[in-house]
């Protein structure tokens, strides 16, 4: 059944506009590539305990999305996490760190924002969109399955590099030239991520938050278990400096996560050498560069009327979750406003 | 000091405390926070400055005459542009603009031109420059110009209508060729008695203007083939395009 708008990409940014639309009485389809929601803003279970893999916490100073965030059910929420910042490294996001930013987490993880924004909304999960092309008065998709979509107005909701992907699906439409041009200006940064699981008394660390300055690999390594209540393991998050990790991103795991323990090792003394367990994971397109901000979403109509929307967090200032949350919602309002 | 600093000054300390709920959908607040004598090639000023709520962006007020408590008191919005008022930029018009302001309101009893921060953010200047690249590769539209940032009129109101008011000036004649920013401002509360049309002189680098026709989309190429970008939201008219 065709709808008013298909919305590719379960993350903030989409799950944010659809949340939008669907308040004004559209009818909303959200299709994502992944088995979970919330896209880079993750959180995995190991024996139950959450741990991060993307963003640490929450930063920002916008009304509307720090209402948002106070709108999610059944969390704890840890108010001023981190508590202990140690390292004089840069933070992924300039300013999260900063005197008039408000900071907070959850115990129950950060995946918890985005399931909360999907209540009540149609997503169509392991849904991995092939391509798009416009038809009369809409948009199809296709995903890489067979599965067909149609709808009038289309979200692009994902990673930068993944829409520019998609964009290049469409056969060439005069309206988007300038579009695909301006974002051909802009790029994500990856990061290669390891989370190592040691026995809850491995270590009694003094922060939460560790930014080195001296490794050449490490951007930010987290005690993800800080967050938790009564942790099953000791938990840290190793995140990987961004031309670190473009060097390795198309290398085997079982090549770069062992090298990212290592230079956990030299930065917090051998015992961190011998986890019980480590998980890696590989983020292709983690996040925008801090030199990579658009001051809002992109709209663009179509000879047929159809419009096509573009949001995420290189489509509003600041990067991060709050320009995620930011672009989709801006999105869904101009979108409103022209119906 | 003369009363007129006294007067800006006193500004200055009750706008210590200042709050209210903001303007425009930002609610963007703004305070007075110094004043300073300026004198310019254009005339006796003073200089205004504001802080606000929002950002870090610097908006500032160049004052010529006693304007507070004052009616029908000529005033312009100029949106900054690094490129066009400094560095002598003929993308646009930017620093004809400004000079013609300032040089009118320097001769005139008194008056205000608003000068509102843009390009504060390091971002929104690259951002200007990659406007610039799409238009140097023949691709310009609305909808990249928009998420480029490339001008935020609304804000520019907003900021604009509460620098105003927290000068305490009666009301305006407003120098534009816009005439649909005078109910922006009205909107805010600013009594705008009447539009004062903004007329550029000739000059070598207008001239194109007056030679060429705009295309049917507004736009207008110079002689090296450069478009003209309207970054004041304020169409160009140089004397001579009217008759």
């Amino acid at each position: 059944m065709p709808q008013d708008t298909i919305i590719i990409g379960a993350g903030i940014a989409g799950l944010a506009c659809a949340r939008g639309l669907r308040q004004a009485g559209r009818s909303v389809v959200v299709l994502e590539r992944a088995r979970g929601l919330g896209g880079r803003c993750a959180t995995r279970r190991f024996e139950g305990q959450p741990v991060d893999v993307g963003p640490m916490f929450f930063h920002g100073h916008e009304p509307g999305f720090l209402a948002a965030l106070g709108e999610v059910p059944g969390v704890t929420v840890l108010e001023g996490w981190p508590h202990r910042v140690e390292g004089n490294g840069p933070p992924c996001q300039p300013g999260a760190l900063d005197d008039f930013t408000r900071r907070f987490t959850f115990a129950e993880g950060m995946n918890a924002f985005a399931k909360h924004l999907a209540a009540g909304l149609e997503v169509r999960n392991q849904t991995d969109v092939a391509r798009i092309q416009p038809i009369a008065a809409g948009f199809e998709v296709i995903a890489a399955d067979g599965a067909v979509f149609q709808g009038r107005d289309l979200v692009l909701a994902l990673a930068l590099e993944e829409t520019r992907a998609l964009l290049d699906t469409l056969p060439p439409v005069p309206e988007l030239a300038s579009v695909r041009a301006l974002l051909g200006m802009f790029f994500s940064v990856p990061c290669l991520t390891v989370i190592a699981g040691y026995p809850p008394d491995a270590r009694e660390l003094p922060w939460d938050l560790l930014y080195p300055e001296s490794s050449e690999a490490l951007q930010l390594i987290a005690q993800d278990s800080a967050k938790r209540r009564d942790p099953r393991f000791l938990t840290l998050v190793c995140q990987a400096r961004p031309r670190w990790s473009r060097i390795r991103l198309d290398q085997p795991m079982v090549d770069w996560s062992p090298e990212l323990i290592e230079a956990a090792g030299a930065v917090l003394g051998p015992w961190a050498l011998r986890p019980l367990w480590t998980y890696p994971h590989r983020w292709r397109h983690a996040r925008v560069d801090r030199s990579c901000e658009l001051a809002g979403p992109v709209q663009v109509t179509l000879a047929q009327g159809q419009t096509l929307g573009l949001a995420g967090d290189v489509f509003a200032a600041g990067g991060g979750l709050q320009a995620a949350w930011l672009s989709g919602t801006r999105l869904a309002n101009s979108m409103k406003e022209k119906a | 000091m003369n009363t007129m600093d006294a007067k800006l000054n006193e500004l200055v300390e009750r706008d210590r405390e200042h709050e209210c709920p903001g303007f425009g959908p930002d609610r963007v607040c703004v305070r007075i926070v110094a004043v300073a004598k300026l004198p310019s090639r254009f005339g006796d000023f003073r200089v205004v400055a504001f802080w606000n709520n929002r950002d870090q962006k610097d908006h500032i007020a160049i004052v010529h005459g006693d304007v507070i408590g004052a009616e029908d008191v000529p005033t312009r919005l100029h949106s900054e542009c690094l490129t066009g008022d400094v560095l002598g930029s003929l993308r646009c018009d930017c620093r004809d603009q400004l000079e013609t302001a300032l040089q009118r309101i320097g001769a005139l009893e008194r008056g205000v031109v608003l000068y509102l921060g843009q390009e504060g953010r390091g971002i929104d200047l690259a951002n200007k420059i990659r406007a610039y690249a799409l238009q140097d590769r023949g691709l310009d539209t609305v909808e990249a110009n928009l998420a480029l940032g490339f001008r935020d009129d609304e804000r520019d109101y907003a900021v604009a209508s509460h620098m105003l008011l927290s000068l305490g000036i009666g009301s305006i004649q407003l120098m534009t060729n816009n005439p649909d920013k005078i109910n922006q401002l009205t909107k805010y509360g600013v009594k705008v008695s009447s539009r004062l049309p903004h007329l550029l002189p000739p000059n070598p680098h207008n001239q194109f203007y007056l030679e060429t026709k705009a295309r049917r989309s507004g736009h207008y190429i110079d002689f090296s083939g450069t478009p003209h970008l309207q970054e004041q939201s304020d169409p160009v008219l140089v004397e001579g395009m009217l008759d």
